[in-house]
């Protein structure tokens, strides 16, 4: 947890929400950060030097301390940490039911692309590659990851033209991009998980054996957790299939929470049986409360 | 169950407060898109459908405490009459309603209606129920059937009549319905009733229910009955012949309340003209006589009302009846042409000193009479004629058959067997020898029939005795003749017999002072009167009581179309032999007979006695009809005690209202429970 006294605390998403631009509110958010905790995953060359070690007969004579030899007449090569190179994906969900939101002005969609921006302002900080995805019933805008100068903007104005809409597949959209993501990076799923634990376990696998490490933020509304409504009688209509369903609240609450538990829980399950980084974070929770998750955990790799 | 205040039944409109709430709040559930319908979808469907009934259970708790509340405001009771349902066995229930005049005040009788339907109400299902209304007389309206609905039906047509009241009569006719049936269940007999004291005369009351019989009363009327002023009776003479009324027009007002009644202004009309007005004073439960006399009366029908103007039941405030002015007939004295002093100067004196008599006279002696006059006359009196030839006597013998009437009286002129030859054919008795008295010694005129027209008036004084008769005839009376009066020794004084279409009156002694004192005492006078009033055969009454039946003389062929005094057009078509029309009264007003020339009419009254509303001595009643057996006891009971009474005893409104507060109470702990149920999940 971060100490209540840092200032990013005050990031409230409905302060967000008035920030027109997603640029400026990722920026916003991640400024005063310490810079990335995580390693790249592959070991490069870059300018950082690290150590240095014999030379072995095959290495790159590119990386010969020409120096070195010249003063002691041995053979090193000189190793560097390189740790800007890393490619990340940012999913996010554009299902309808990701447009829901209860007492408060964000919706899940709002807080997802609150989210993603943030992460790509904070990768593309570290010289990280960054790449978006947006997804429904299958994926309808990919913006392959990039750290060119002015990609950030591909990436802000394509996460600010996702709309909700049409029915969730997301074990599918996350086979179809297993496929698409042929470079092995960091792949961070935005989304409300209405699926089954179990089909989304395979979708996990499949990416997991693509080689790219898997980071899930869960994002619900409180009122999905509490179903607490304060009408007698409702009549709910499902926000995908448009489906409606009479419901007495007070008699439904019980039962839903308890099921929603047990969903949460089979998500924590599957995610951690497949080493996917899961979170589950609600809109009204800060959004550095998302983002210190992603680098405290991103830091141990 | 009866109800005290049913109008608070409208407060049943406040159930639709808890339905429209219930159903205001179902239909405006709020529509709200949510993602997650997979979970709601998982919870056991059940749980909501318990929850809905649980729902509607509330409403129902909220609905039954209002209803209850409204039924205790009702202020319901319990009137007898439910010893019958615990028995096993159905019994048979006879429901008498009056429908006498006296129902006829305020909603008396749409109360008795709504008793009558409780009654029936109260009656098991397979009970066998009979109907009857009854004011003097009963009238069945439904006999015995488990058909309710008919019943409620029947009721609902009946409506309040004119007649008086009388139980008797009721309670005999209930009694003779269910003796029709077997059953080994109760019988019953509920009576709704505003239970005068006139509709009841305990000192000549014979009639006692049997023993396995349940009286059970129900009494509309309270118990203060209203003050009231009625008119109980006019004495009129229906016909006069002389302009002026000289009798005395007697009207009977009475005061039927504790209290005195000042000023009560009696207004006596004749063609809805006002006559003559009197004010007077009545005292408390009085009676008085007001007296009318020497007012003009017109040529023909007049009709004729004395009102009252006093403010309470209107309708015994009026009294109706007739006084038609007719024109003398012809009537004819012969006398014996003897002597220079006529013998019938009393007669004539007695005739001639009353202008309001049916006759005017004419004096002739026997010489003088033609035969062929005698039919310009109506009447015709041989006053001891002496011989009469055979062509006059055959004159008088058909003017009888053809409707005439003839007096005869005897004297010492009469010769016996000239008598009894001449006027075989028409004398009503036989003329034997003539008795002379003793000097110094009479007889008397005894063995009167005083309910005979001629004697009524004398039923009073008695004092027709007192005349001394010293000569008569000893006669046979003929077989059909009927003897109006006798001397001491039983001879016949009078007697009258019917002959064709006439009557002939024989009297055996003298008119004239000859054999009796008879004209020299004030017995004479009206005597004579009563004797020619009687042979006029003019009489008619002035006012006929509901439920008699008078005679329209038909018109040519065929009787007069009649209305009745509701303007109605009579259906009622009973003739009598002669053709004339039987019409009985069944309303109070005036009967219009359309006769071509001139209308006719007839008045109708009331019982004067159904105005007293004095109640009816109830246990006497009870006892009285049921023998002191205790098979009224529950009727009697909730008779003695007004309705409020018997609601206030009873207080079922405030188990009612306890109850309703318990299921408010349930209510308010059930919807809370479920409120809770809802904080804590």
């Amino acid at each position: 947890m971060l100490p209540a006294t840092t200032p990013a605390r005050f990031l409230d998403p409905e302060l967000l929400a008035r920030i027109g631009s997603l640029e400026l509110l990722a920026r916003a958010v991640v400024e005063g950060f310490m810079s990335g905790l995580h390693r790249s995953p592959y070991t490069g060359f870059s300018t950082e030097f690290t150590e240095y070690r014999q030379y072995n007969a095959g290495d790159d004579l590119r990386y010969l301390d020409w120096r070195l030899l010249a003063r002691t007449d041995r053979y090193f090569i000189k190793k560097y940490r390189a740790d800007t190179n890393t490619q990340c994906h940012l999913l996010v969900d554009t299902s309808a039911s990701m447009n829901y939101a209860h007492a408060t002005p964000v919706t899940k969609l709002q807080y997802a692309q609150y989210l993603a921006a943030s992460l790509a302002y904070l990768l593309n900080r570290q010289q990280d590659a960054v790449g978006m995805v947006g997804f429904a019933e299958k994926v309808h805008t990919h913006v392959p990851a990039r750290n060119r100068t002015g990609h950030m903007r591909t990436i802000y104005g394509n996460l600010s033209l996702l709309e909700a809409a049409g029915q969730t597949d997301l074990t599918q959209s996350l086979h179809q991009l297993a496929e698409i993501l042929t470079r092995r990076g960091i792949v961070v799923i935005i989304s409300d998980f209405y699926d089954q634990p179990d089909r989304l376990q395979e979708a996990f696998q499949h990416l997991r054996f693509k080689g790219h490490d898997l980071v899930a933020f869960h994002v619900l509304d409180q009122n999905e957790l509490d179903f607490d409504f304060t009408d007698p009688v409702l009549l709910l209509e499902d926000a995908e299939t448009q489906e409606q369903m009479p419901v007495l609240p007070d008699v439904v609450m019980g039962g839903y929470r308890e099921r929603m538990r047990k969903h949460v829980e089979g998500m924590r399950r599957c995610a951690a049986a497949n080493h996917v980084d899961y979170e589950m974070i609600t809109t009204k929770q800060p959004l550095d409360f998302a983002l210190f998750s992603f680098l405290s955990r991103r830091s141990g790799k | 169950m009866s109800f005290l205040t049913p109008l608070f039944f409208l407060g049943v409109a406040a159930l639709a407060a808890p339905i429209l709430v219930h159903l205001v709040r179902r239909t405006r559930a709020r529509r709200v898109q949510f993602p997650a319908l997979v979970f709601v979808r998982q919870v056991p469907q059940r749980t909501i459908r318990r929850r809905t009934l649980q729902n509607i259970f509330l409403l129902l708790l909220r609905c039954l405490a209002i209803l209850l509340i409204v039924i205790a405001f009702t202020r319901p009771f319990f009137s007898g009459g439910s010893a019958a349902k615990d028995n096993s066995a159905a019994g048979a229930t006879v429901i008498l309603i009056d429908n006498s005049l006296s129902m006829r005040r305020e909603q008396m009788f749409a109360e008795a209606q709504r008793r009558a339907e409780a009654a029936l109400d109260e009656a098991r299902i397979d009970e066998q129920v009979a109907l009857l209304t009854f004011d003097k007389r009963y009238t069945v309206i439904n006999r015995f059937t488990v058909d309710k609905t008919k019943l409620r039906s029947a009721i609902g047509t009946l409506s309040a009549g004119w007649d008086g009241t009388d139980y008797e009569q009721a309670l005999r006719g209930a009694e003779s319905l269910l003796g029709e049936i077997e059953t080994t269940g109760p019988k019953r007999i509920v009576m709704i009733s505003d239970f005068q004291a006139a509709g009841w005369n305990h000192a000549s009351a014979t009639f006692k229910l049997s023993n396995n019989t349940q009286l059970t009363t129900l009494d509309v009327g309270g118990n203060n009955p209203p003050w009231n002023v009625a008119i109980t009776n006019v004495e009129a003479r229906g016909v006069v012949f002389g302009q002026k009324y000289l009798d005395n027009l007697v009207v009977h007002v009475s005061n039927f309340s504790d209290t005195p009644k000042e000023h009560v202004l009696v207004d006596f009309q004749i063609n809805e003209q006002t006559v003559e007005k009197r004010d007077i004073n009545l005292n408390s439960r009085d009676s008085r006589v007001v007296e009318f006399t020497g007012f003009n009366v017109n040529d023909g029908i007049n009709r004729c009302t004395i009102d009252i103007v006093s403010g309470d039941f209107p309708t015994d405030n009026r009294f109706y009846f007739t006084l038609r002015r007719e024109t003398p007939a012809k009537a004819l004295i012969v006398e014996s042409a003897s002597r220079g002093r006529s013998d019938s100067l009393h007669l004539q004196s007695a005739l001639t000193t009353n202008e309001d008599l049916p006759f005017t006279f004419t004096l002739k002696s026997t010489g003088s009479v033609d035969p062929a006059s005698i039919s310009d006359y109506a009447l015709v009196i041989l006053n001891d004629t002496g011989p009469i030839s055979p062509a006059l006597a055959d004159t008088l013998s058909k003017f009888v058959s053809g409707g005439g009437q003839i007096i005869v009286s005897t004297g010492p002129r009469t010769e016996v067997e000239s008598f009894n030859t001449a006027l075989q054919q028409i004398t009503p008795a036989t003329l034997r020898e003539a008795v002379q008295t003793k000097a110094g010694e009479s007889v008397a005129i005894t063995e009167v029939k005083f309910d005979h027209p001629i004697f009524e008036v004398f039923q009073e004084s008695g004092r027709l005795a007192s005349a001394n008769v010293i000569g008569y005839f000893r006669s046979e009376p003929r077989p059909n003749a009927a003897v109006l009066a006798r001397f001491e020794d039983g001879s016949p004084a009078l007697v009258e017999a019917r002959t064709g279409k006439g009557r002939v009156m024989l009297f055996t002694s003298s008119l004239g002072p000859s054999w009796n004192d008879l004209p020299l005492t004030p017995l004479y006078l009206p005597f004579i009167h009563q004797m020619v009033r009687y042979a006029g055969a003019r009489e008619e009454n002035s006012w006929y009581g509901l439920g008699q039946t008078f005679t329209v003389a038909k018109e040519r062929e065929a009787p007069p179309a009649v209305d009745t005094p509701s303007g109605a057009r009579l259906s009622e078509n009973r003739l009598t032999p002669d053709g004339d029309l039987l019409v009985t009264a069944r309303e109070p007003g005036f009967y219009r007979l359309r006769y071509n020339e001139r209308p006719g009419f007839a008045a109708v009254n009331i019982d004067g006695a159904e105005g007293d509303f004095t109640k009816l001595n109830f246990p006497e009643f009870v006892v009285s009809v049921t023998g002191g057996a205790g098979s009224a006891e529950g009727g009697a009971t909730n008779s003695n005690l007004s309705r409020e009474e018997v609601e206030g005893r009873q207080k079922v409104w405030w188990s009612l209202l306890l109850i309703a507060l318990l299921l408010l109470l349930a209510e308010s702990f059930l919807a809370r429970r479920t409120k809770m149920v809802k904080m804590i999940g």
